[in-house]
């Protein structure tokens, strides 16, 4: 991603009004928000007291995307919108596809295993440097299977898709194009604050509007790694999205962040490569301790479970759904965090250690009818 | 070698706790010798690393990094143990032993009771403990981190009892304030600011104060304002938040509006976590994620500089004194092969100062086992052992309550800590236990076990009465002062020694009448705040225990608090203390003793703050012997 400033004309800004920005953002929250439940059925689906090296590495990650989640909201706020996590559509269905480059590349619901970290290393993969020409790319539809003969799907289909979630990194209006690389698409929104922001000032106005007290600030938020940014103008907003983009794929090419903090790729290249990165690595080149990872300590989730699969069992079907339940209900009470109440945030603590217990409880019931197989939290809200 | 971050202050330098061996340490000479890595340890080691001096630790404990895998497979034996006590998470050490609470009971020798590590004779037992793994007694402690109360500085003079201090509050606040950044302090000053503490202007804690459980509130509505008359004066209660060394909201006021920056668990990579409390309820003895103080982040500081090294499974056995000067000339340690052998090998590491910080009973035991009482002007080593004295009184609330939320403690009773009633009884501080009945009655496995035994219980119905029986818990532990008694001892005997052969500490602890007024007080107390709060007194004594004590025809039992100090105390006057004002030895020139005990006194404060706090002081002052002692000699032309 290269940084924008403020003093760059805007050419292609695909953002012109202060709704489509507000919109980019809402497409913000919900990217960064689709990386948890993947995140954490992997993560509690390794075996108790095994795997330590697994464990720490998915919890922080997941705990910084929640951090990511802030900061995008912050910045929402800020220019006056209104954080909406309950949309319907909001969590998506898995699989969901996300762009890596020229591919899109699905995203399971899966126990850990090499699959899983395979496809969080794709989440997490630093963005090829991109010319302005190819921060775009065509949407070929065909090659997801969507419609036959490549061409957008009818609009109301198109509504549906992208509410729903199921493709992210979608051009939003612009059916035709997504991004090339979630790094783009922050690019873009960068762009547009700025272009937005240089419009407003020429008015003498500005387009950070929002009330401060909507902010989510370090009292209220810490997090494994990095600290809350709170949003009031142009610096703070640039900085806020520029940290949830470096924070996974590090920093101008280094592997830490601008807040020292392992950048989300390599920490998880640590369980691949079998050792952790230290101060001055390069990548690919870890020389910290060694860490070792049991491919086998892992309670075998059903991938992409639905409620459908449980239907052989009662017992875990009613634990599916209230998890289902209580995660919604999770979402409402951090969404109130972020529309006003951040205090909320503290008490969504203890609901993060209840949620946790019954994605376990879940997880560690053998599905009838699935040899092999566990159930799973569906995340089907 | 590998190269350390130097910028994360949790980042612990990978091979640091294996990489120098006994016999390497025991060539050349250090410029400080330190026995034990514990928190007066590590803050020593850390400031004279910081001054630039080679430093040498000497750690009894087994020798691994401290990284996550570590900690954790604590935690892990931790939930497997059927016993929770202070120790469970650590792994048997026959050749480094430590006190456990279980072992509580008269030794005779040549019974299977002889090989209790902490050996006690007499009719009355301390269940007191302290760890000795890397980090210390810090690897169990709760994190109450109160400072003393200024009149506990001169209660002699004040109130004709104890001992004075040769410091007084005034001398030491600016070191409160340097512990209270190094072990993370989350307290509010206004609520601090009671019985004459004071701050300076505009000082503010590291973090703010750990919020009142839902439990805390329930008391306070039956205790605030309660007025108690005692020694002719009148007291109002109230509950208070304790300030604690556990992570909290991180003030953005601290140091002039620079804020403070928590830090969570340390590991040789980062981890991040810990920076905040989660609400964990065992504490005590471990935290599940780093969030309390343990000695291991300031040591992980001291040991990524490079001029401070470890040895670690290093069991300070002997120290050695040149007969004519009184000077130390080394420390003899054995250093041991595993936790599975008794076999070892001896060496002996040479500094041109000695601080031995290994706690009160090691700090003595270790000096009485080399003979240094003969060379001793007060003949106090080992005397003047304290402790708090704790009294249990717990009781079943009428409604749900929500014990067994939150940190094990975060408030409780504090007025009662001083006044002009010291003439004649001791003070105490009051804790609200927020994980119910477990120290007095083992709640909740024995409640279990009573309503699957003995009620038939089962099911929905089980879980239900569980339930709403351990969210009613109160128990009230009440923390009374213990004053310096010669007689309350630390001693050695030839018929008692470890696996290599170190003699073991032989206690002996008595319980003072002065002690028991304050028990029969706040027992009568306890009693009026469960009447107030329609709770029914559940307390019950035991004459049959070894923590059985007698007072005015009623039977107490006196727990030990884990607090233990005194045995080598600070004074003006080599003939009636061991060290001077800065824990330098009267006896010794080039050895200090740094630990609690050098306290002459505990007054009702948890005593590690105090300690750390002393431990600041005397790196300065080690610091300074240091530049003197090096300094090129001036030759004369």
């Amino acid at each position: 991603m290269s940084a924008s400033s403020a003093s760059e004309a805007a050419p292609d800004c695909r953002i012109q009004t202060i709704e489509e920005l507000h919109e980019y953002l809402y497409k913000g929250l919900q990217l960064e928000h689709a990386t948890l439940p993947p995140y954490l059925t992997a993560l509690y689906s390794l075996h108790p007291g095994k795997n330590a090296d697994a464990w720490h590495v998915i919890r922080v990650v997941a705990v910084e995307e929640m951090l990511h989640l802030t900061l995008v909201a912050n910045v929402l706020n800020a220019v006056g919108g209104t954080p909406d996590l309950t949309r319907p559509g909001f969590v998506p269905t898995y699989p969901t596809r996300l762009p890596c480059g020229p591919d899109y590349f699905e995203v399971h619901l899966r126990p850990f295993s090499r699959e899983a970290l395979d496809t969080f290393l794709k989440i997490e993969k630093p963005a090829e440097a991109a010319g302005e020409a190819d921060r775009f790319v065509p949407m070929d539809w065909a090659a997801l299977g969507l419609t036959s003969d490549g061409a957008a799907p009818p609009p109301q289909e198109l509504a549906e898709l992208e509410a729903s979630g199921a493709i992210l990194g979608l051009v939003p209006g612009e059916p035709t194009q997504r991004f090339a690389s979630i790094g783009e698409f922050y690019e873009e929104i960068i762009r547009g604050i700025n272009h937005l922001e240089d419009q407003a000032r020429k008015a003498g106005k500005t387009i950070f509007t929002g009330d401060p007290a909507r902010q989510v600030t370090p009292e209220y938020f810490y997090s494994g790694g990095g600290d809350v940014i709170k949003v009031t103008g142009r610096d703070t907003a640039v900085a806020a999205l520029t940290l949830v983009a470096e924070q996974g794929e590090g920093l101008y090419g280094g592997i830490y962040d601008s807040q020292d903090e392992l950048a989300h790729y390599y920490r998880f290249e640590q369980l691949e490569l079998g050792r952790y990165y230290q101060k001055g690595d390069d990548p690919g080149a870890p020389s910290g301790p060694e860490l070792s990872v049991d491919w086998d300590a892992a309670y075998p989730v059903k991938p992409d479970i639905k409620l459908a699969d449980l239907t052989r069992d009662p017992e875990v079907l009613a634990a599916a759904r209230e998890f289902n339940e209580s995660y919604a209900t999770f979402l409402t009470g951090i969404n109130l965090a972020y529309n006003g109440q951040p205090d909320l945030l503290l008490k969504a603590v203890w609901e993060m250690f209840r949620m946790r217990d019954r994605m376990n409880l879940l997880i560690r019931n053998p599905l009838t009818g699935h040899p092999g197989a566990n159930a799973g939290p569906t995340f089907e809200i | 070698m590998t190269s350390y971050d130097v910028t994360d202050p949790m980042i612990f330098p990978a091979g640091a706790a294996t990489q120098t061996s006994a016999a390497e340490a025991a060539q050349g000479e250090w410029d400080a010798v330190v026995v034990g890595g514990g928190m007066a340890g590590s803050i020593v080691a850390e400031q004279l690393g910081n001054a630039g001096y080679r430093v040498l630790i000497l750690e009894a404990g087994p020798g691994k990094d401290l990284d996550l895998a570590e900690y954790e497979s604590y935690l892990s034996r931790f939930y497997g143990a059927a016993v929770k006590d202070n120790q469970s998470p650590y792994p048997f050490n026959p050749n480094a032993r430590m006190p456990r609470s279980t072992d509580t009971m008269p030794v005779r020798p040549d019974t299977p009771r002889d090989d209790f590590y902490l050996v006690q004779e007499d009719g009355y037992c301390t269940d007191t403990t302290f760890t000795r793994v890397l980090g210390g007694t810090s690897m169990h402690w709760e994190g109450k981190a109160l400072r003393m109360l200024p009149e506990d500085f001169d209660l002699r003079t004040k109130y004709g009892q104890g001992l004075n201090w040769p410091l007084s509050y005034d001398d030491l606040e600016p070191y409160y304030r340097q512990a209270e950044a190094e072990l993370g302090v989350s307290a509010d000053v206004e609520e601090q600011a009671y019985l004459g503490m004071h701050f300076p202007e505009g000082y503010v804690f590291p973090m703010r104060r750990m919020p009142p459980s839902y439990l805390d509130r329930t008391v306070a509505r039956g205790v605030d304002g309660m007025r108690v008359t005692l020694a002719d004066d009148d007291y109002t209660l109230r509950v208070r938040t304790f300030p604690q060394a556990r992570n909290g909201v991180p003030n953005p006021a601290y140091d002039g509006g620079k804020g403070f920056v928590p830090v969570g668990a340390v590991s040789t990579s980062q981890v991040e976590e810990g920076e905040r409390c989660q609400g964990n309820t065992n504490c005590v003895p471990i935290c599940p994620v780093q969030a309390k103080y343990h000695a291991g982040k300031t040591l992980t500081k001291a040991l990524r500089r490079g001029n401070v090294k470890i040895v670690t499974q290093a069991v300070a056995s002997k120290v050695e004194i040149d007969e004519r000067d009184g000077r130390v000339t080394g420390i003899t340690v054995k250093n041991y092969r595993s936790l599975d052998s008794d076999s070892y090998e001896t060496y002996t590491v040479k500094g041109t100062v000695y601080v031995l910080c290994a706690h009160a009973i090691e700090n003595a035991r270790l000096m009485l086992a080399s003979d240094m009482q003969r060379m001793s002007r007060s003949k106090l080593i080992g005397c003047n052992l304290m402790d708090h004295a704790y009294l249990l009184s717990w009781g079943l609330l009428p409604k749900p309550a929500g014990t067994m939320r939150g940190t094990s403690c975060t408030s409780g009773i504090t007025d009662l800590r001083g006044g002009r009633f010291r003439g004649t009884q001791a003070g105490f501080g009051v804790d609200i236990h927020n994980d119910g009945w477990g120290w007095a009655t083992g709640s909740p496995y024995t409640d279990l076990v009573e309503l699957v035994d003995q009620q038939g219980l089962r099911g929905t119905e089980l879980r239900r009465t569980l339930g709403n029986r351990i969210s009613r818990q109160l128990l009230l532990a009440f923390m009374i002062d213990l004053l310096p008694e010669r007689s309350n001892k630390v001693t050695v005997d030839d018929r008692y020694r470890d696996a290599l052969g170190n003699l073991k500490p032989v206690v002996s602890l008595k319980i003072p009448p002065y002690t028991m007024r304050g028990a029969a007080f706040a027992r009568k107390l306890a009693a009026d705040i469960f009447d107030r709060l329609g709770a029914e007194d559940k307390t019950v004594y035991h004459r049959d225990r070894p923590s059985a004590v007698e007072h005015d025809g009623h039977w107490y039992n006196i727990v030990g608090g884990n607090h233990l100090a005194g045995t080598h105390i600070m004074g003006s006057d080599p003939a009636t203390s061991v060290v001077d004002h800065t824990q330098h030895s009267w006896d010794h020139d080039n050895l200090y003793l740094v630990g609690p005990g050098s306290l002459p006194s505990i007054g009702t404060s948890n005593i590690s703050l105090t300690m750390a706090a002393l431990a600041f002081r005397s790196a300065g002052h080690i610091a300074r012997h240091l530049r003197a002692a090096k300094a090129p000699v001036t030759v004369r032309g």
